[in-house]
């Protein structure tokens, strides 16, 4: 029974890479979103700012796992790491992904305008010292810089263990991710501050980064039951992540939708409570009119819902139940940040176009890049020193 | 009172069958099991892998027992807020509506930890029998050997399918090193 070791073809075969159908999604997306910038500017800068949250946030807690995984010298996850690992490397296209942002954040953003609103005048020079557009450029350039750096250098020196099979490599994973992870936490609640929180600059939440945070890492788990699951319905690393491995990644997905909740709602709850003007403006607007809906459907789809049918032992095995409710989650991560963005541009909930547009803009890009980078390498760290432990894992 | 009670005075609790290692252990389990033994238990210094399976066990009842406790928690902490701060004894706290859910949230998840804990717990005594003080296998010179490298299987003799020939002859077809009756 035991494996000693791999059975399983760990090449990516060219007949599994959906390249045709993300090169025309991405293609249809691009130019779509390029006629909005022309059309509605405004709109597609919120939009793109939707979707751009949206996929950094997976990449972003891939780096995140990837590190963990490191530190802790767990071999749980060993033969699935490669697929977080591609996520996490090419962070570098985000950098690139991040300049219409930068070029639109006089539009984007109140606080770059000198006279935005006589009333909120005294407020904006008071936050300027922070605030301000030199130093917001230069705070997403060191951001943009530690993760390229910390997602690239963790992936080549996987490839090059996979190469050369020194295991002596092994030491250098850990030597990167430690102080990786200290920088992350930082960077990570620093960026969605400034491109999240700071769209509405009256307002404040300490927690937002570890709101962002947890969204994201609950996110990433459902993400990568998709992508097991796919390469699996193609007849891929059967033997190699096993019915061990999704069944974690299921305590992972619950575990995390607990943390979810706790994080969401500490953050909702205090400011609820202590029910101060200036910290409610945000939630008023997005628990009115027909935002509210949004807000409930958020609740049930990453929580309520979840949390209920994967208290089960026997669903957390199921592939079907855990597909489910993985596609539920991303879907309510995206409409999560939806309603954080959106609402700083229209007071009633609507969808335009250019949301979609984005969405598979980026969507063909990012998943583009994820199988051009991963049909390149081996799909499982095959010289990692824990792969055998992880093979037999159950 | 005389210490010399002859053994055939005393009642058989258990017959117990001895193994030299978790994989005899394991097919003896096996064995047991398919023989159609319910009333029997698995002894081993250390947790085996796949045991539960070997020795045909169901699922613990004991999610359910914490799921029926939680729920009570659950509804019990959210009707004792609503009752008292809406229905009994209303008062306005800044505006916010009598049946206030959010603010409610806190001591509703503090109840339905705290019941699930106890049910945990609790439950757990209860389904395993405990506390029990004494138990007659503590009877066996070499079960003491369990905590250190010997492996057992006991039938009792409350199985419907125990007779003491019959038993004592199928435990040594399963490969068992010793056997012997252990007495109440």
């Amino acid at each position: 029974m035991a494996q000693t070791k791999l059975t399983d073809n760990v090449q990516f075969p060219d007949s599994a890479n959906p390249s045709r159908t993300i090169i025309a999604v991405g293609v249809v997306g691009v130019i779509a979103s390029l006629v909005g910038v022309v059309v509605n500017y405004e709109q597609f800068l919120h939009s793109y700012l939707t979707s751009f949250s949206f996929f950094i946030s997976i990449s972003l807690a891939s780096l995140f796992l990837v590190m963990i995984h490191h530190i802790t010298r767990s071999s749980w996850g060993t033969t699935l790491r490669r697929i977080p690992e591609t996520f996490s490397s090419y962070l570098w296209v985000f950098a690139l992904l991040f300049i219409p942002i930068l070029l639109g954040m006089s539009t984007l953003y109140g606080w770059t305008q000198e006279q935005y609103s006589p009333f909120y005048e005294g407020l904006r020079e008071y936050k300027s010292p922070y605030l301000n557009v030199t130093f917001f450029i230069i705070r997403n350039i060191i951001y943009f810089a530690i993760w390229s750096f910390l997602g690239y250098k963790l992936y080549n020196n996987s490839i090059k263990m996979d190469e050369t099979g020194d295991w002596g490599l092994d030491s250098m994973f850990r030597k990167i991710s430690a102080p990786g992870i200290f920088f992350f936490g930082f960077t990570l609640a620093f960026a969605s501050f400034d491109w999240i929180m700071s769209l509405r600059f009256d307002w404040f939440s300490t927690m937002f980064g570890v709101y962002y945070f947890a969204m994201s890492f609950q996110a990433i788990m459902a993400v990568l039951i998709v992508m097991i699951l796919y390469l699996r319905g193609k007849g891929l690393l059967l033997n190699t992540i096993t019915r061990a491995h999704i069944n974690d990644l299921g305590l992972w997905m619950f575990a995390f939708t607990v943390f979810y909740a706790y994080i969401a709602f500490s953050q909702f709850f205090l400011i609820y409570y202590a029910n101060i003007p200036e910290a409610t403006l945000f939630y008023f607007v997005r628990m009115e009119g027909n935002w509210q809906y949004v807000f409930y459907a958020v609740i049930f789809g990453r929580f309520v819902i979840p949390f209920i049918v994967l208290l089960n032992k026997s669903a957390k095995a199921n592939y079907k139940v855990l597909t489910t409710v993985s596609f539920l989650i991303i879907a309510s991560h995206i409409v999560e940040l939806f309603w954080l963005v959106m609402p700083s541009l229209h007071d009633t909930f609507t969808i335009h176009w250019l949301d979609v547009a984005t969405f598979l803009g980026l969507a063909g890009i990012f998943f583009g890049c994820f199988f051009f980078f991963f049909k390149k390498q081996s799909m499982v760290p095959k010289n990692d020193p824990n792969l055998i432990e992880s093979l037999n894992k159950h | 009172m005389s210490d010399q009670v002859k053994e055939t005075d005393k009642t058989v609790f258990a017959m117990l069958a001895e193994y030299d290692n978790p994989a005899k252990l394991m097919k003896a389990a096996k064995l047991v099991n398919r023989a159609g033994y319910t009333k029997f238990d698995a002894h081993s210094p250390f947790p085996i892998h796949g045991m539960d399976g070997a020795m045909g066990l169901k699922e613990s009842k004991l999610g359910w027992i914490v799921l029926s406790h939680a729920l009570v928690g659950f509804s019990g902490g959210l009707a004792l807020q609503v009752w008292a701060s809406s229905i009994a004894y209303p008062i306005n706290i800044g505006g916010r509506p009598f049946a206030n859910i959010p603010a409610y949230v806190p001591v509703t998840f503090e109840l339905t930890i705290l019941l699930s804990a106890f049910a945990a717990v609790f439950g757990m005594f209860f389904l395993n029998n405990l506390p029990k003080l004494h138990n007659s296998l503590f009877n066996s010179e070499n079960f003491s050997r369990v905590t250190d490298d010997k492996f057992f299987i006991c039938i009792e003799t409350e199985d419907g399918m125990f007779s003491e020939e019959e038993t004592q002859k199928f435990l040594e077809g399963t490969g068992a090193s010793h056997i012997e009756k252990v007495y109440e």
